[in-house]
């Protein structure tokens, strides 16, 4: 029996993590914990979870691993409390906040023997899975260049704290940045060399953080990219925002949107037009991916590594942001 | 007495414009060609039209000059038309800098004709209704656009269009339209970086460019340009996003028509692209029928030389970023009228 907990369920993930470790056999979900004790108590009861007073007893059950859902700014802190009790770490994305923050937790589990994961669903997407077979079978020739979104609605409605920079670390670009910036590193093979982005609070964030923003990233190969991260999908938005991915090769173009699979569906009664996802469920692939990663004593496919270089992008996107000028990204040995 | 035109040109764009006079009561007397060749004479004997090879021989029948020529050739036609003291019309990009964009505008003041640019996206009923939407306040204030125009590079015997020192390369040529809608959406430009495939990978010898602007009230803009997809692609989409809300536009989604038709000798070949919605009133025809409208006392149309010049700024801007690898700061042309 492979034996896991949640840390703080801040992050709205939590709720679909449940389910998808509850869908894994052998595996036992053994209890949650959270600071906020009262957001604890109400998420156990709404899944029928064990909930524990303190992470510390939490992590006294020999967890096996343990996922880390906690506001951005306070994963550091969990991370090394996680890895210091001998448990494997899934943390929620971004890893960090700021990269001493991030080097921290990469320490920590170095230090504890155990794996890093950090949350990039992204990479088990089927539709992304299926551009990154595309781009490795050549017929799109060489790569020169991608436009990505990863638009959203204010997340702001769901959990206050996204909006509030002291917890969160920032607004929409560190929001929704790190996803596409972990999918072109995975994509071009390659680190970003220099960021250039520009932000905006012109829709309300409703706290203190910047509710829209657009980034453009060089390639130490020499290619390029976009991302928008913007929360522009307005509440009436037929679902919470989406990913999508253009290509641009030698021999053509990929167009890609990873929730493109859907229904639209038009109530009667209620509000407004909805779409329901009926694709493959990627934060499924990806607890199993940690899950395996555990129970085969190897590095899971996406590592502590890879939400550094995430988080290094961000940092040099609010730098860029601020000065007005592109941010060059020195090159790790 | 009908509004007699010049169109100088005997190419893709003066065809497009000479089809779309003839909505219109306004007469085309002649083309300007290069020189004679059997093109152009079909060009001028399916119009009705005399076929010259000097603008000046045409200059005492005409009343307006209609330039449809490459666009390194737009500020030379536009100085002499003005000097004959005839309206000038002129296809977009108004030129291949701001300098000559500059000198474009005091020559049609000095000689006191009208200067109207072709920013015919202006006159698409797509981009002119969301503009509309905006301007009553249906998305409050804008926040951040998406602009996009993915094309096939034109394939032309003299292609033009592929030497940047007669079109100024794709952004002046393809993506001057979405700067000026940009613009025309959210206001003056104050900041332009862009990333080009032309100067990231120049061995590969395809166009696509990923721009962002920055408007002067802090809206910020994702113009997407190319010519990298395969013919007979031409898809174009925007969104605009604001404090009250989203506007989305997708060509592929909004196409009327779909024919799925087993092909025959490989297809019509298509040389230009162009976008195509079955419309009652072309584009074309709607923005030269508001330019008579003008030109005969009306009111002004939608879109000055000053926008003109200003789309030419921000384009040229985002060449320059792409070359040099930074941002590029504006100080927006004045309306100096």
């Amino acid at each position: 029996m492979t034996r896991l907990g949640i840390l703080s369920v801040a992050h709205l993930h939590a709720e679909g993590y449940v389910h998808n470790i509850r869908a894994i056999p052998g595996v036992e979900l053994v209890g949650i914990a959270d600071d906020d004790f009262a957001r604890g108590r109400q998420f156990a009861a709404q899944f029928g979870l064990r909930l524990f007073d303190r992470y510390e007893a939490l992590l006294e059950q020999r967890l096996d691993g343990a996922v880390i859902c906690a506001e951005n700014t306070r994963h550091r802190p969990l991370v090394e409390l996680a890895a210091g009790a001998g448990a494997h770490v899934l943390c929620e994305k971004p890893l960090a906040t700021t990269l001493p923050d991030a080097e921290a937790a990469i320490a920590a589990c170095r230090r504890a023997e155990v794996e890093l994961m950090v949350a990039f669903p992204m990479r088990f997407s089927a539709p992304l899975l299926e551009v990154k077979r595309v781009l490795d079978d050549g017929s799109l020739g060489r790569i020169y260049c991608c436009n990505g979104t990863n638009q959203g609605q204010n997340p702001h409605r769901h959990r206050a704290w996204f909006v509030n920079r002291a917890l969160a670390g920032g607004g929409a670009l560190s929001d929704h940045t790190v996803h596409l910036v972990d999918v072109m590193r995975w994509f071009f093979g390659s680190e970003v060399s220099e960021v250039y982005a520009q932000v905006n609070e012109i829709m309300p964030s409703g706290g203190d953080v910047e509710s829209a923003g657009l980034v453009s990233l060089r390639f130490e190969n020499g290619s390029f990219a976009t991302i928008d991260c913007s929360w522009s999908r307005p509440a009436s938005y037929p679902t919470w925002g989406g990913l999508t991915l253009e290509v641009i090769g030698e021999r053509g173009v990929i167009s890609s949107d990873a929730f493109r699979q859907i229904f639209t569906i038009y109530p009667e009664r209620s509000p407004g037009v909805r779409w329901d996802h009926w694709g493959s469920d990627s934060n499924q692939a990806m607890i199993e991916e940690f899950v395996a990663a555990i129970r085969e004593h190897r590095p899971p496919r996406v590592t502590g590594w890879d939400g550094y270089r995430a988080v290094e992008v961000v940092a040099a996107a609010y730098e860029s942001a601020r000065r007005g000028q592109p941010v060059r990204i020195a090159a790790h040995p | 007495m009908a509004i007699r035109v010049a169109i100088v040109g005997t190419g893709f764009m003066a065809g497009v414009h000479a089809e779309a006079w003839r909505q219109t009561p306004v007469q085309v007397v002649a083309f300007v060609a290069r020189d004679w060749d059997q093109e152009a004479g079909a060009m001028a004997a399916k119009h009705q039209a005399r076929l010259v090879t000097r603008l000046e021989e045409v200059l005492p029948d005409a009343d307006v000059v209609d330039i449809c020529t490459p666009t390194h050739l737009h500020a030379d036609f536009t100085l002499r038309a003005a000097v004959a003291g005839k309206h000038v019309i002129c296809e977009k990009p108004l030129a291949l800098t701001v300098e000559e964009g500059r000198r474009m505008i005091r020559a049609c003041r000095t000689h006191g004709v009208r200067l109207l640019v072709g920013h015919v996206l202006r006159f698409f009923p797509e981009y002119r209704a969301a503009r509309d939407l905006v301007a009553r306040g249906e998305v409050g204030r804008p926040a951040v656009l998406r602009l996009s125009r993915c094309a096939f590079q034109p394939r032309k015997a003299d292609n033009w269009f592929i030497d940047p020192a007669r079109s100024g390369g794709m952004m002046l040529d393809l993506m001057v339209h979405d700067f000026d809608f940009a613009r025309w959406v959210a206001g003056d430009v104050v900041r332009v970086f862009a990333r080009s495939t032309r100067d990231a990978a120049p061995q590969g010898g395809l166009d696509h460019a990923l721009a962002i602007l920055t408007h002067r009230d802090g809206a910020i803009s994702h113009v997407e340009g190319s010519w990298a997809f395969p013919p007979p692609t031409f898809r174009t989409r925007f969104e605009i996003a604001g404090t009250e809300g989203l506007i989305v536009f997708d060509s592929p989604s909004a196409a009327a028509i779909v024919t799925y038709l087993h092909r025959q000798n490989g297809g019509e070949r298509v040389e230009v692209p162009l976008p195509r919605s079955p419309l009652l009133e072309s584009p074309y025809a709607i923005q030269l029928r508001t330019f008579t409208h003008a030109l005969t006392g009306g009111d002004d149309p939608p879109v000055t030389a000053v926008d003109a010049l200003a789309a030419v700024q921000i384009a040229t801007a985002a060449i320059e970023s792409s070359q040099r690898g930074t941002a590029i700061e504006l100080t927006p042309p004045a309306d100096e009228s």
